[in-house]
């Protein structure tokens, strides 16, 4: 017996996983599904948020949320760090295309009427998903401190926080105050690197979980 | 050829596990379906570098609160919330414009969103079957469309 059927067989005697693969690795996906790229778009998405949060790791070790240090922590990445400049750029254009694919991979479902029963609730659970992307690219926007983000950040939260009854409570935990300030900025990186994360992990479990149980709707 | 050989692995498959049959016509999640999705990635990958290369993530002068530069643009996604903000400037009833402007593209808007399976019992998945959901699905999308596009032009 060589070297990798003694590793398998390791794993195999403690984990089972000859009765494990097999229905994962032989699990059909209707043949339209495998023809049609209009499937693909789910699959950009999590591959897109894949990329978002190997670079986004990157990028936290060298920036610093502060309004002092943010700016110029941005500027290093971009002039000092080797290959900061295309990271930082790679997580941009992801974040970006990432929202297409969500967008479009939405616009599919709608259309194909594949929310239809049994997936009423995927369909929920993938308009959350929706909103934590956007919610991620609200929060990243501001963290580069330069003038475009501070404005649109203080148009944004204006705008949130005119939303009847709840925008005076969405305002004051976005903003930590009345202004945007030092308080802003920790909570939204905090947000934009604890809370969505973690937020869009958990998602992302249940929806594919659900896709898992009740399968691709295969019409076309 | 790739087909026909499929039917038989789905076969297979229906064998192996439990007496009853399989009606599923597909392919295999690996190598079929797995091959695909690299091909993909190798797309988007391949994109993602080209884009990030040619036109690289810009930083604009640092931050300043005294000074209100202009245009001021959100992230493309948010544009249609702005563009409808600025076309709705009628007061309804007793509701000021701006409340309506605010909470029609932000709640209402995402409420109705993610009521659409219980909104639509409609069960067909046929497009010809579902005049009014695909009629409203068409009007949303241009809405979006054209408050992107007002946006833009009365920043």
């Amino acid at each position: 017996m060589n070297l990798p059927d003694m590793i398998y067989k390791w794993f195999d005697d403690r984990f089972k996983i000859s009765e494990l693969l097999p229905p994962i690795v032989k699990h059909p996906a209707p043949e339209k599904v495998t023809s049609n790229p209009l499937y693909c778009l789910g699959g950009t998405a999590f591959l897109c948020f894949l990329i978002l949060a190997g670079s986004g790791i990157f990028l936290a070790f060298y920036y610093k949320p502060t309004p002092e240090e943010a700016y110029k922590s941005v500027e290093h990445i971009m002039t000092a760090v080797p290959m900061g400049s295309l990271i930082r750029s790679i997580h941009h254009w992801t974040a970006n295309l990432m929202i297409a694919a969500v967008s479009l991979h939405m616009i599919r479902v709608y259309f194909m009427g594949a929310y239809k029963n049994p997936r009423e609730l995927n369909w929920v659970v993938g308009v959350l998903l929706f909103l934590v992307a956007t919610t991620f690219g609200f929060s990243g926007y501001l963290l580069p401190w330069d003038q475009l983000a501070f404005w649109a950040t203080k148009i944004g939260t204006g705008i949130a926080g005119s939303i009847p009854v709840m925008g005076p409570y969405i305002s004051l935990i976005l903003l930590g105050g009345t202004d945007i300030t030092a308080d802003t900025m920790t909570r939204f990186y905090a947000i934009h690197v604890l809370i969505l994360p973690a937020a869009i992990i958990v998602l992302l479990g249940v929806h594919f979980m659900m896709v898992r149980i009740q399968g691709i709707s295969g019409r076309l | 050829m790739a087909l026909i050989e499929v039917e038989k692995e789905g076969k297979d498959m229906a064998g192996t596990q439990e007496k009853q049959p399989v009606r599923v016509r597909g392919f295999p999640f690996y190598p079929h379906f797995l091959l695909r999705e690299v091909v993909v990635m190798c797309i988007v990958i391949g994109s993602i570098l080209m884009l990030s290369s040619l036109f690289p993530a810009g930083l604009l002068k640092p931050a300043d609160p005294f000074d209100t530069p202009s245009p001021i643009f959100p992230e493309w996604y948010y544009l249609y919330v702005f563009g409808f903000l600025k076309f709705w400037t009628f007061d309804v009833g007793p509701i000021p414009a701006k409340i309506i402007g605010v909470t029609l593209p932000m709640v209402v808007w995402y409420g109705l969103l993610i009521m659409v399976p219980f909104i639509d019992r409609n069960p067909s998945t046929e497009l010809k079957d579902r005049k009014f959901a695909v009629g409203m699905g068409i009007v949303v999308l241009l809405g979006i469309l054209y408050f992107t596009y007002y946006s833009i032009v009365n920043h």
